[in-house]
Parts: C-alpha cells; structure tokens; sequence
C-alpha cells in the first residue's frame, strides 16, 4: 500500500499524526521480521514504509508552514524564518525608499537646472 | 477675590434651604472642605460641595503657580542622606520578556522519539537465554539513548514494567541495552509477542 501525497494533503493534522504513529509501528515491526530472519517481501517493504514516513512527515511540515505564512501574512513582525531569505548583506543594505532621499541642496539643484532636451532645426 | 465673593452671595439664600433639608451627614461634608476667605463663611459651607472644592483647588494651583514665577525655580534641593562611603548601583525597573513575534516560527519536534530510540531487539542465543533465565529483553537502541529514555521508550511501546535497564556500546558503535522486566511481567510471553522467538 503506498502512501500518496496528494492523499495526504487533504487530511487534518490529527489523521496525519495517527498514520504516521500506524506506518512506525509497522516499521519496528518489520525490523524485527529483518533481525530473525523474515521473508523476502518483508524486508523489501521495508524501503516502501521509511519513504512513506518520510512523505507524511513532509506534507505534516508544508502545511504547517504554509498555514504559518498565511497568518503572518499582514503582519509587521514575522519570525526571521518566514522573511525574505535573499543574502546577509542584501538585507542590511538600503531600502529603496532610503536609497530614493535627497537632500534640500540636491532637490533645488533638480528643480532649478532640469535636463534640457535640445532638437537640432532642419 | 471680587467675582468669588460674590458667587456665594448669590448661593446663600438657596444654601440656606438646602441646609434645612439636608442629612446632618451632608452638612458636615461641605464644612470640612477648604474656608474661603469671605465673611459669609457659613453660608458658603452649605453651597453644594463640588463647585467648592473645585474653585478653591483652582485659586491654590494660581497662587501656587505666581509664587513659582515670582520667586524662581531655584529652591533648595533635597540631599539625600547617605549612610555608606559606596555608591550601589539603584535597582530599576526590570520588565519581562513580551516579545512582538517569535524568532523561531515553528519549534523543532523531538526527532528522537520511542520509534527512533529502539531499533530493534536482539536474537542472538546470549539473548535468548537472557530472556528465560533473567526475564530480560535485550535491544539494540540508538547510541543517544540513555537508561531512563529507554524505560520509558519499552513501557511505551510494549505495556510493560521495567525493573532496570543496563547498556553498553558494542565495539560496531552500536548501544545495546538489557531491560530486565518487572517480575509480575513475563519476558518469553512478551517475546513471543513482539515475535522475536
């Protein structure tokens, strides 16, 4: 039996919680079958269990995640994992706002001198 | 002054009548509040209590206020007296955390859990013997596991009691633990069970 992700995505958390506990389950009991000596269809399913763990614990964590963002969404104070990652020094640099300021000196120089555009006469 | 003073001029004859009417509680209330500095001081007493009160709080806060102006902001300072030769650093106000968002959206889960932590039993004759004669069940866990996650990981997982729990780490790096079994427990039942027979 293989579990889907797409499966899984519809469920609520405490349905997901419940598989994961059954898939464990019946992955210690496999290892078990492993150590004294099972057959060969068991030990094979044992590959088919540990992924479908793992795809259970992944859907569990993007739909936290997801749901996370949404709330966070209009929010001022995000926690630092739900902000932009981009890099260390992208994130302390200037804002474009703070990047657009001028100042008095600069401002009366673009309003008194603007650039002229000139049209040569035939 | 001239305005005020005549302000209870006009509430005396109302006053008076008030003061028959009224509770002898009453009476003695307006007679505590500030004196005013006119001569119909009794009549003044029996005037409804909070205009009172009010216009004489207002005079003190003027004549209080032209005192400051007039004399300078410059009164002696109190010194405060100091009975040791060490200054110590005053203690101030120290708020607890609030903080506006949490740094961590989501908290790591516990990776190590009762699924993770024991690996699986072992098989080996030494074993069985172990689990008839000293009613224990022998496992190999994981090598971050220490005794008392292991008692709780086998009560757990198998509905047992645990009397004690030894390990040791094998020369392949992997820990093995012996979990004797409580007495009222039995281990063969309980091997059979997990199907390690």
């Amino acid at each position: 039996a293989k579990v889907k992700a797409k499966e899984l995505r519809g469920k609520k958390k405490e349905e997901l919680l419940k598989q994961l506990d059954d898939l464990k389950k019946e992955l210690q009991i496999l290892r078990v079958a492993k150590v004294t000596g099972g057959a060969a269809a068991k030990l094979g399913k044992i590959y088919t269990v540990r992924k479908s763990v793992a795809r259970v614990l992944t859907v569990i964590k993007q739909t936290q995640k997801d749901n996370l963002r949404k709330f966070y969404r209009k929010k001022t104070h995000k926690p630092k994992d739900l902000r932009q990652k981009k890099t260390r020094a992208l994130r302390r640099a200037l804002t474009p706002y703070e990047l657009s300021l001028k100042s008095k000196k600069e401002l009366r120089k673009q309003r008194l001198y603007p650039l002229r555009k000139y049209a040569v006469k035939e | 002054m001239a305005p005020k003073a005549k302000k209870p001029a006009a509430k005396a004859p109302a006053a008076k009548e008030e003061k028959k009417e009224a509770a002898p509680a009453k009476a003695a209330a307006p007679a505590k509040s500030a004196a005013p500095k006119t001569s119909k001081a009794a009549a003044k007493a029996a005037a409804p209590p909070k205009v009172d009160a009010g216009v004489v709080k207002a005079k003190d806060k003027a004549l209080r206020a032209k005192k400051s102006v007039v004399r300078g902001t410059h009164d002696k300072k109190n010194r405060k007296i100091r009975t040791s030769v060490h200054f110590r650093r005053p203690k101030t106000l120290k708020l607890p955390r609030a903080p506006k968002y949490p740094r961590k959206s989501v908290n790591k889960t516990n990776k190590l859990d009762q699924y993770c932590l024991i690996k699986h039993p072992l098989t080996t004759e030494s074993a069985m013997k172990k689990i008839e004669d000293n009613n224990t069940l022998v496992f190999i866990v994981d090598k971050r596991a220490n005794k008392p996650m292991i008692k709780l990981a086998v009560k757990k997982l198998y509905d047992i009691e645990v009397a004690k729990v030894n390990t040791l780490i094998r020369p392949d790096c992997e820990k093995k633990a012996y979990v004797r079994i409580a007495p009222d427990y039995d281990a063969l039942d309980i091997a059979n069970k997990i199907g390690i027979i």
